[in-house]
């Protein structure tokens, strides 16, 4: 697995307080990692310290081997969405683009390129003062794509979308990841990255407690349903050709997967079921790991799953 | 560096700003020459009428609102993209601060240079109408050159400054508000009060480089437009330099 982004022994204080106490991990190319953490966890100040934005007090981040800023032309490896008022009202979207790619020595193409990716190419000319959250978060993923960049770095991107906004931006990271981008995505929720991330990366207090798989993390934390059935060698492989996880526990079948699509699996077969049970939910896994895991007292960060 | 003065230029330009300040700051020049400008048979006025260096006297003294505004733009020029925010992709796309600071620079003195066209060519017209209207000495003479060359320089070097200021407060209005009240009122009180100390400030060098003499001040203590010169640019170096030491060293939050 090729390492797209790496962070080692990251560590940010703000006088005596230590924003990000030791933080290493590799992201994985070509696919989605969500960087999760309660507000105020230290992503913000991580994401900032990977792009060269804030200095670390120790420890170092690379894209390939270099830090940002000994990348020749950034904006064409590296794109960044870090906050939603970026923007100088004044100025019309296409102006704001304009600006950068400018700066950047991009082709004269591109800002309009990006903003019909993002559906932005109409209010092209439009203040930017004008703009809704929403379509401020696409003018800020057009600016990241301008570069047409291989690694992608989103923090809280879904802050303040509506949810017609949020599945659009689901969508568009998904679109991104399956174009073989690497996409680092933070967010404050696990639902909000559960359907498009691949890994999950989590930080607590400053300390990354986590990094693994999301399937190891959902298999980890009983995330599913448990169902009895008098049939179980049918549902067994019914569970198999779909693909869910299962184990055997106390005469039931454990399953990775949500009661609504182990209940319609059996009745689109005819398997009968005595009894459908949901389990603990991965939002409450995560909170039991960011607030109460024994590993957040952990002098040092936890890195496993991903090499 | 190129790229990166282009990018900042068209900041300027794609803004309602820049427009707003120069249809001002002309309007002041305005102002100014109407007011400079002796009045006919006056016995109080600073310089009569029939001095011949009448002419460079007005144009110098209308390029004070013009280097107010070069100044502010200067301070605006960093300080909006810290209150907007538009600084961290300003730095995501140029991680090496000190080449967004030159080209900062650069960009304002592009930009000094165009509103200083612009004034002297308000100036020009408005002082020798006025002048003549009042049957006053009007001559273009080699003082008149020298006092324009001066202020293009006053004009690039108060850009420079600007810039420094912004990138060092960065608050917006922290930034403005102390340029604001150094220039209009600081500066002029200070002259008055305790000239000999006050020509050796930013402004004193500026009243000596334009050769404002009683223009400026009653008192005479101004520098020699060499020496006022010289002491503008080591004041723009010093603070270009503090600026590109500590805005490198900076988080961006």
């Amino acid at each position: 697995m090729t390492a797209a982004v790496e962070l080692s022994g990251l560590t940010k204080s703000f006088g005596s307080v230590r924003a990000v106490d030791d933080v290493s991990a590799v992201i994985a190319a070509g696919q989605v990692t969500a960087f999760l953490g309660p507000n105020g966890a230290g992503k913000t100040t991580t994401l900032r310290m990977l792009l060269g934005l804030v200095v670390p007090t120790s420890g170092n981040a690379t894209f390939g081997g270099r830090r940002y800023d000994e990348l020749r032309d950034p904006v064409r490896h590296v794109g960044a969405v870090l906050e939603a008022s970026g923007y100088h009202p004044g100025r019309t979207a296409l102006d704001h683009l304009r600006v950068l790619s400018t700066a950047a020595r991009l082709g004269r193409d591109a800002p309009m390129r990006v903003l019909a990716a993002t559906g932005l190419a109409e209010d092209a000319r439009r203040r930017v003062g004008e703009f809704s959250l929403g379509m401020r978060q696409r003018l800020g993923l057009a600016a990241a794509m301008l570069g047409d960049p291989a690694v992608l770095i989103l923090d809280e991107p879904t802050n303040g979308l509506d949810p017609q906004g949020i599945r659009w931006l689901r969508g568009y990271v998904r679109q991104l990841a399956n174009e073989g981008r690497t996409v680092l995505v933070s967010s404050h929720a696990l639902s909000e990255v559960e359907q498009t991330a691949d890994h999950v990366l989590v930080i607590a207090k400053g300390r990354l407690v986590r990094s693994s798989t999301l399937t190891a993390l959902r298999a980890e934390a009983s995330v599913g349903c448990r169902v009895r059935s008098p049939e179980p060698d049918r549902l067994s492989t019914l569970l198999d050709a779909a693909g869910h996880r299962y184990r055997h526990a106390d005469g039931e079948l454990a399953v990775d997967a949500a009661s609504e699509q182990v209940g319609e699996l059996a009745a689109a077969h005819g398997v009968v079921l005595h009894r459908l049970t949901e389990t603990a939910g991965l939002e409450e896994a995560f909170f039991r790991l960011t607030e109460q895991s024994p590993l957040a007292d952990q002098p040092a960060s936890i890195e496993k799953g991903l090499a | 560096m190129n790229a990166l003065t282009r990018a900042e230029l068209l900041k300027l330009r794609s803004t309602r700003l820049l427009g707003w300040i120069l249809a001002g700051t002309l309007a002041m020049v305005l102002v100014t020459i109407i007011a400079s400008v002796p009045s006919t048979g006056s016995t109080n006025n600073v310089v009569s009428l029939d001095e011949p260096a009448l002419l460079a006297r007005i144009v110098g003294v209308s390029y004070l609102w013009p280097q107010l505004t070069v100044a502010l733009l200067g301070v605006l020029t960093y300080t909006q993209e810290e209150r907007y925010g538009t600084i961290t992709s300003t730095f995501l796309v140029e991680p090496r601060r000190r080449w967004v600071l030159a080209a900062k620079g650069v960009a304002l003195v592009l930009a000094s240079a165009v509103i200083a066209v612009a004034t002297l060519a308000v100036s020009l017209v408005a002082s020798i109408a006025l002048i003549r209207a009042r049957h006053g000495n009007a001559t273009v003479g080699a003082e008149f050159w020298q006092v324009v060359a001066a202020a293009f320089l006053v004009m690039a070097l108060s850009g420079l400054i600007g810039v420094g200021v912004g990138a060092l407060v960065r608050n917006q209005i922290i930034a403005v508000t102390l340029t604001l009240v150094w220039l209009t009122a600081g500066e002029h009180l200070l002259i008055e009060a305790l000239p000999q100390v006050a020509r050796w400030t930013p402004g004193g060098a500026t009243f000596g480089l334009l050769q404002l003499g009683a223009v400026a001040t009653t008192s005479g203590a101004l520098l020699d437009a060499p020496i006022g010169g010289l002491l503008l640019v080591g004041y723009t170096t010093a603070a270009a330099a503090l600026a590109l030491v500590v805005a490198p060293r900076r988080d961006v939050l």
